[in-house]
């Protein structure tokens, strides 16, 4: 029994990490580690792999003729994704956050998209808006919106435009679940007193209600695009990248280029810059929960 | 009767109700709404006789000698007291000598009109809906005139409670009225456009026979009898812009049912722009879902026919699911179970005892650690793929069950700490240092009193966790060659192979794998919000 553990020289903390810490150097950090290295080495196209030869896949990954592209794509891929499912994302959390009658059976249902596969949902709007038989024209032609079928997919351009709303929509409810965990913690007098002061609508929108959630909103913000910028299923299922890797974002590319083009040196250079990007988004996390920790 | 007596001083001392406005808004929008439904809104248009001439211009010889034709033949269809219009279409084409050569067609059209009333005797499947549109309209006004009686000068705070659910009904029929308009209008889109079609198509046969003749007696007065399907062939429905101003009548007549229950129009007019915010985001978010349901069980046949006639599947095909288990989905779904199931066993096993000692003990490293944590969320595996594979190449674990079970508890690992640490800071160590006092040891606290205790965020963490797992592609794809270790997420792909996709198949299964996720998730979904932000997660 030991009721002050600090006199001691205490080793126990740290077995009870062990297993925790084990589980994630082997799984995690050991992939991390063998992706630089083969970045660096000359891998052959049946994986065998060579010496160092510094630089050069990197300069191979730069030089691939989609590489221009698939950036363009992956950049507006998370701005247009982060960026509107946060706006969208916090207009329904303060919709949300009302009181009225149903708003449990609202936000299950609201969270459907959170809890299903991104896969299932990308096939699910694959066969949505297909063309010749897809059920968005099927429904409109129904009801009589529309009087002939409209192609949604007529170009590249709009597929993956497509992409980038079902990718919105598959995320909005992450968003607006952390925004509505904030507004949650805010203290129902600020408003009242406030209201006693005569602020507005809008003024109580702009001077309470989005400065304190602006903590939840950044944490929400910065995992997003960790996460969006990790998205694989729904460009893979939609497009597969096609044509010619015009759809493509990093992830997928990066997909294609390793186990389908066998272009493993390259790859693994992309995996590095997509790693070092995460990075600074993780340094950038980092520094605003710790801030957080110490307000606490 | 002294509650009636001292209605008027309680009427002098306080404000009366505004009557004038909200009565004038909803007689006129109920009285403009009735007479817009007995214009003529709905034109149809058959052709009862067509001429085409060749080589004719207008003006020239020809061209009177076949008018005059075609005006003899329209005299004959007026005799017979229809309603007939003559319409000439002129195609012009240049011939490969260079010629312009012109065809000019001659139709007689009939043309009927139809008011919304006429709708309501016809056996046509729109009838109801007027049917019901009228009945709402007159017990909106039956409604508001018991809820008015009487106590007009009453305010509105004085009024009784039956008297205030009249008023109330008064305006909710009204809506229903509004609501009603739009489908009145898909419904008649759906009978005068599809469904015709369809029938004279020949793509469906149920109820043909009452079909035509419930539109020979709409339309013919019961006259066409055997020639109806002729007549209906070139048949036209217009129906004019002025439809979608009943609703905006029946809108106008709503406020003022609501102002007479209110006092106040603004208030309740937020209230429905939120609840129609709020059905409108849930209809998109369930849509998908929809579709999966009823696609699931359609026909193949149907699945790839834009022209399938009802939102529902025509007949329910349970033989899909049958289908789907034949084909190896049930073991998909154990595959997933059990990587998911133990992914879930092993991060938690790994994260209680380190949350356990990040949230109860003081040590060095304590800050290196968590840091460590929070980085190793920041990747998901889909960065980190080729090193995976390599790593499970060398492990031997490739298309194994347990490498994914342990790259899903890695992966998950960060939040299982962050999580449960949260949970663990949030409970009073006092009940522990108590029973440590009674001669405990640490791990006998932790399994005794402080896993109870933490019950529902354990719970929360542990289903996250499982959900995460259960959803879990792209390692999978990667990972994963024998088809009989393929968790649910990649068994569905087998249903789409490029130059064909068996959609009925693929979503019976998606259906079922995501069933039970969405269940579980809406169990801690109450857990999550609050645990949110101070874990930082996303699946």
């Amino acid at each position: 029994m030991n009721p002050l553990p600090k006199r001691k020289p205490n080793w126990r903390p740290y077995l009870w990490l062990l297993p925790s810490i084990l589980l994630i150097s082997v799984f995690v950090i050991f992939p991390i580690l063998i992706v630089f290295r083969l970045s660096f080495s000359e891998i052959s196209k049946a994986g065998v792999v060579g010496g160092f030869i510094g630089f050069q896949n990197y300069i191979d990954a730069v030089n691939l003729p989609a590489f221009p592209t698939v950036m363009m794509n992956t950049f507006w891929w998370v701005l247009s994704v982060v960026g509107l499912s946060t706006l969208l994302g916090f207009i329904i959390a303060l919709v949300l956050n009302q009181k009225f009658r149903g708003r449990k059976i609202a936000r299950s249902i609201l969270i459907f998209p959170w809890a299903t596969s991104l896969v299932i949902q990308a096939s699910v709007w694959n066969y949505i808006i297909k063309y010749e038989y897809g059920n968005l024209n099927s429904v409109l032609l129904n009801l009589g919106i529309i009087k002939e079928a409209i192609n949604w997919r007529s170009s590249y351009q709009i597929e993956f435009v497509w992409e980038c709303a079902v990718g919105i929509f598959v995320t909005i409810p992450f968003v607006a679940f952390c925004v509505l965990s904030g507004l949650q913690s805010i203290d129902e007098s600020l408003y009242e007193s406030a209201t006693v002061d005569g602020a507005g609508f809008w003024d109580k929108l702009f001077n309470i209600t989005v400065p304190l959630v602006r903590p939840a909103l950044s944490v929400s913000t910065v995992l997003n695009i960790i996460y969006v910028f990790n998205s694989f299923p729904i460009v893979y299922t939609m497009t597969k990248g096609a044509p010619a890797n015009k759809t493509d974002t990093m992830i997928t590319y990066l997909y294609m280029l390793s186990f389908y083009d066998r272009k493993k040196g390259p790859a693994n250079a992309l995996s590095v810059i997509g790693f070092l990007i995460l990075c600074l988004c993780a340094g950038i996390y980092m520094i605003s929960v710790m801030r957080k920790e110490e307000a606490l | 009767m002294r509650k009636i007596s001292s209605v008027p001083a309680a009427a002098q001392s306080e404000k009366l109700p505004e009557i004038r406005i909200p009565l004038l808004l909803f007689f006129t929008g109920l009285l403009i709404s009735c007479i817009l439904m007995s214009l003529p809104l709905y034109r149809f248009q058959a052709a009862v006789y067509t001429k085409k001439s060749s080589n004719t211009f207008v003006g020239d010889e020809k061209y009177v000698e076949v008018l005059a034709e075609v005006e003899e033949e329209a005299q004959r269809f007026r005799d017979q007291g229809m309603d007939v219009k003559i319409q000439e279409t002129v195609t012009e084409r240049v011939n490969s000598k260079g010629e312009t050569t012109s065809l000019i067609t001659f139709t007689i059209n009939q043309e009927y009109e139809k008011n919304v009333w006429s709708f309501l005797t016809s056996k046509l499947a729109s009838s109801l809906i007027a049917k019901i549109m009228a009945a709402c309209m007159l017990l909106s006004v039956l409604c508001l005139a018991a809820g008015c009686a009487g106590s007009l000068q009453i305010p509105l705070r004085k009024l009784s409670a039956g008297k205030k659910t009249l008023r109330s009904l008064s305006a909710l029929f009204l809506l229903a009225d509004l609501i009603l308009v739009p489908v009145f209008i898909l419904c008649n889109n759906v009978i005068f456009w599809r469904r015709l079609r369809l029938f004279q198509d020949g793509q469906l046969e149920n109820g043909r026979e009452a079909f035509f003749a419930a539109l020979d007696d709409f339309l013919f007065d019961g006259k066409m009898g055997s020639q109806i399907e002729s007549a209906l062939k070139s048949l036209s429905a217009h129906h004019s812009a002025l439809l979608w101003v009943l609703a905006l009548c029946f809108f106008l007549a709503m406020l003022g049912a609501v102002q007479l229950r209110f006092g106040t129009v603004k208030n309740t007019l937020l209230r429905g722009l939120l609840y129609a915010f709020i059905a409108v985001v849930c209809v998109i978010t369930l849509y998908p879902y929809y579709v999966m349901l009823v696609t699931a069980f359609r026909s193949n046949a149907e699945t790839l026919d834009m022209y399938f006639l009802h939102l529902l599947p025509t007949r329910w095909l349970w033989s899909n699911l049958k289908d789907i288990v034949s084909r190896g989905v049930p073991r998909y779904l154990m595959n997933s179970f059990l990587i998911a199931g133990g992914a879930t066993l092993l991060a938690m096993l790994c994260g209680i005892p380190a949350a356990f000692a990040m949230a109860r003990m003081n040590f060095r490293g304590k800050k290196f650690f968590l840091g460590f944590v929070i980085v190793s969320q920041m990747f998901s595996p889909v960065v980190l793929l080729i090193g995976i594979a390599q790593l499970m190449n060398t492990l031997h674990l490739n298309d194994t069950l347990w490498g994914l079970v342990f790259i899903n508890a890695a992966f998950n690992q960060a939040f299982a700490v962050w999580l449960l640490r949260g949970t663990f800071v949030a409970i009073s160590p006092e009940m522990e240092q108590a029973a440590k006092i009674d001669g405990c040891s640490t791990m006998q606290s932790l399994i005794r009193i402080l896993l109870p205790m933490a019950a529902p965020g354990i719970v929360t963490t542990l289903i996250f966790v499982f959900i995460n797992a259960w959803n879990e592609y792209t390692i999978s794809t990667v990972l994963i060659s024998t088809a009989q270790n393929r968790p649910i997420t990649v068994g569905i792909t087998q249903f789409s192979s490029f130059n064909m996709i068996e959609w009925q198949y693929l979503f019976a299964a998606s259906l079922l794998a995501t069933i039970p996720v969405v269940i579980l998730f809406m169990m801690i979904e109450k857990h999550l919000t609050s645990g949110l932000t101070s874990g930082g997660v996303k699946g």
